[in-house]
C-alpha cells in the first residue's frame, strides 16, 4: 500500500480547461481534473452530460473545441498508447468469431502466437465465454456481446483502460463477478482505468475516486477519494454512508 | 430430423413442378403447335445423345459448353479481381475515388452487348474480344459492389479497431475488406448472371463453338430441337452455376447468416 502510494504521485491523465461543443449546444464546461496513475477513477453524471464526449475527446474521436487532454504529457495516440476503450454500444467485428474478436486487439498488436492463445483462452474463462468460442456475434444476445468486448480490452492488458457504462446491460451476478475481474485485473497490472457508471452502488464499490459530474453544460461537482479498503462489502455502514454521500450530491442535479 | 423433413418436402415440390411443366409442354405441342415448336422428349433426347457422344456442328455439347464456361470465367474472375481492387480503393481513399468516379459514372450504364460492334470493328470479335465483354460485365458490378460496401462500413468497427491500435493498412485488411464482403457478393452474383448472358449475346454474334452458337447455328438450319436444346443447355449451366455460387457465398459469409 505504501509503495503503491509514492508510485501514485504521477499523473496519468491531465485535463486542463476542456471545453466541447456541438454546434450552440455546450457540452463540457471548462474542466479540469488529473487522474493518477494506477487510479480507478469512477465517473457518475446525468444522462447526456456529456460522459461519452469526454472518453471520445480523450480518445481523439472528437476534436475539442478548447483546452487539452494529456496523456503522460501529450495527446493521446491510440496507435502507439495502450489504450483499450470498451464502449457504451457492441463494437464486436460480425465477421469474426467469439475468440477471433477477443484476440483482436493482440493481432492488431502482432503479439506472438502462443501468448496470444493464452491471453485469449484466459479472458474467454473469466467473462464465461468458453463454450461460445466458436459463436458468430449475430448468434448472441446483448449481455454476450458486451462480455466479448469486456475480455477483448482485458485481453491487451492497457496502460489506460476506458469503460463507458460496461456492465449496464449484465444480470447482477455477472456484474459482482466482474466488478471483481476488474479489482484484480487493476490490482495486478497497475492499469489506470476510467470508469463510467449510472450505479452508485457500483462507484462506490470499484471506485479509488470517485467523480461526479453536473448537469449540462457540465462541470466536475465534486471528487472524492473512497478510502474504504478492499474486498469492499456493500453492506459495511461505512459502505453504506459513503453511498449515500453520493446519492445526495446527485440529489441536488 | 426437421431439416431433413424440409428438403425431403422441397425436392418432392421440386419434381412435382418440373415434371408437371414438361407434361403441359408435350400436350401442348400435340396440336397445331407441334409444327413450330418440338415436345420435350426430342430436345432432352439430343441434350443426352450429344452430351459426350454426338456432336452438334463438329463438337460434342460438353465441349460447347465448356467453351462458354472457360470464356465466362476467364472474363468473370478478371473483372473481379480489378472491380474489388478498385472498388474498395474508391471506398477507402477519397482520392481514388475523386479520379475514377466520374469516368466509371458513365461507362457503368452502358450494357456491355453494346460494346459488341465496336469489338466486331476493331479486333473481329475474337476470343480476347469475347473475354474484354465478359470482363465489363464483371466488373462494373463488381466495382460497385465492393465500392458502395467500403463507403458504408459501420464507423463504429473502425473506430473499435483504431482504438486498438490499428493502422490505415490493418484498417483497410482488418476491417474494410471483411465488413464488404457480403456487398462485394452480391456484385459478384449479378455480374455472373451477367456474365452469362453477355457470352451468349457475344457467341450469338460471332463464334463457331459454344452454347450461343449451337442457338444460332439451330436457327440457321431451321432446326427447332437444337435451338430447344441449346437453350436447355443455358438453363442448366446457369443454375448450376449459381448453386455453386451459393455454397460459397453461404461458406465465406457464414457470420452473416442470421440463425441456422
Ligand atoms: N456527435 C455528436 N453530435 C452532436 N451532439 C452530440 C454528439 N455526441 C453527443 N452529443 C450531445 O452531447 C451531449 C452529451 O452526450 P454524451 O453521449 O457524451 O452523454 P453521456 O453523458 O454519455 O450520456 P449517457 O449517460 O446517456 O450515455 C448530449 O446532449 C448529446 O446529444
Ligand atoms: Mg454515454
Amino acid at each position: 500500500m505504501e509503495i503503491r502510494e509514492k508510485e501514485n504521485r504521477q499523473v496519468k491523465v491531465k485535463v486542463s480547461h476542456l471545453t466541447k461543443k456541438f454546434g450552440d449546444l455546450l457540452v463540457l464546461n471548462d474542466i479540469s481534473f488529473d487522474v493518477e496513475k494506477g487510479d480507478l477513477l469512477c465517473v457518475v453524471g446525468p444522462t447526456g452530460c456529456g460522459k461519452t464526449t469526454f472518453l471520445n475527446s480523450l480518445t481523439k474521436i472528437y476534436d475539442v473545441t478548447s483546452g487539452e487532454i494529456l496523456l503522460d504529457g501529450h495527446p493521446a495516440d491510440p496507435k502507439k498508447d495502450h489504450i483499450a476503450y470498451i464502449f457504451q454500444g457492441n463494437s464486436t467485428m460480425p465477421w469474426l468469431t467469439v475468440e477471433q474478436n477477443v484476440a483482436f486487439g493482440l493481432d492488431i498488436r502482432h503479439v506472438p502466437k502462443r501468448e496470444k492463445q493464452e491471453l485469449t483462452d484466459r479472458y474467454l474463462e473469466i467473462v464465461g465465454l468458453t463454450k461460445y468460442r466458436r459463436y458468430y456475434p449475430k448468434q448472441l444476445s446483448a449481455s454476450m456481446l458486451q462480455r466479448v468486448s469486456i475480455a477483448r480490452a482485458f485481453a491487451t492488458e492497457p496502460e489506460l483502460l476506458l469503460m463507458d457504462e460496461p456492465y449496464g446491460q449484465l444480470d447482477i451476478e455477472l456484474r459482482f463477478k466482474l466488478e471483481d475481474e476488474l479489482v484484480r485485473l487493476w490490482e495486478m497490472t497497475g492499469t489506470t482505468v476510467i470508469f463510467i457508471t449510472h450505479n452508485i452502488e457500483e462507484a462506490v464499490y470499484l471506485g479509488e475516486h470517485i467523480m461526479v459530474l453536473t448537469n449540462k453544460p457540465t462541470t466536475v461537482k465534486e471528487t472524492m477519494r473512497n478510502p474504504l479498503p478492499r474486498p469492499r462489502d456493500i453492506a459495511a455502514p461505512e459502505f453504506v454512508r459513503l453511498r449515500e454521500r453520493v446519492t445526495d450530491l446527485i440529489r441536488w442535479w | 430430423m426437421n431439416k431433413k423433413q424440409k428438403n425431403i418436402t422441397e425436392l418432392i415440390c421440386a419434381v412435382v413442378s418440373i415434371l408437371t411443366f414438361l407434361i403441359l409442354w408435350h400436350i401442348g405441342v400435340k396440336g397445331e403447335l407441334g409444327r413450330l415448336m418440338p415436345g420435350p422428349l426430342p430436345v432432352i433426347r439430343m441434350f443426352f445423345a450429344t452430351l459426350f457422344g454426338g456432336t452438334i456442328g463438329s463438337r460434342t455439347m460438353i465441349i460447347h459448353i465448356l467453351y462458354s464456361l472457360i470464356r465466362v470465367m476467364a472474363g468473370y474472375f478478371l473483372g473481379a479481381a480489378v472491380g474489388v481492387v478498385l472498388g474498395l480503393s474508391m471506398g477507402w481513399s477519397r482520392l481514388v475515388e475523386a479520379v475514377f468516379s466520374p469516368l466509371f459514372r458513365i461507362i457503368r450504364p452502358i450494357p456491355p452487348i453494346a460494346w459488341i460492334p465496336i469489338s466486331i470493328i476493331w479486333i473481329g470479335l475474337g476470343e480476347d474480344a469475347k473475354i474484354f465483354l465478359i470482363f465489363l460485365a464483371s466488373f462494373c458490378y463488381v466495382t460497385l459492389n465492393a465500392w458502395s460496401g467500403a463507403k458504408n462500413v459501420d464507423p463504429d468497427y473502425l473506430r473499435a479497431a483504431r482504438m486498438l491500435g490499428a493502422g490505415k493498412r490493418q484498417l483497410l485488411f482488418t476491417i474494410v475488406l471483411p465488413a464488404s464482403i457480403p456487398s462485394i457478393f452480391a456484385g459478384l452474383q449479378v455480374a455472373l448472371s451477367s456474365c452469362w448472358a453477355t457470352v451468349l449475346a457475344a457467341e450469338m454474334v460471332r463464334s463457331s463453338e459454344g452454347l450461343g452458337w449451337i442457338i444460332i447455328a439451330g436457327m440457321n438450319n431451321n432446326d427447332m430441337v437444337q435451338i430447344m436444346t441449346g437453350i436447355l443447355a443455358i438453363g442448366l449451366v446457369g443454375m448450376l452455376l449459381s448453386m455453386i455460387f451459393r455454397k460459397v457465398e453461404a461458406r465465406l459469409c457464414q457470420w452473416n447468416k442470421s440463425g441456422s
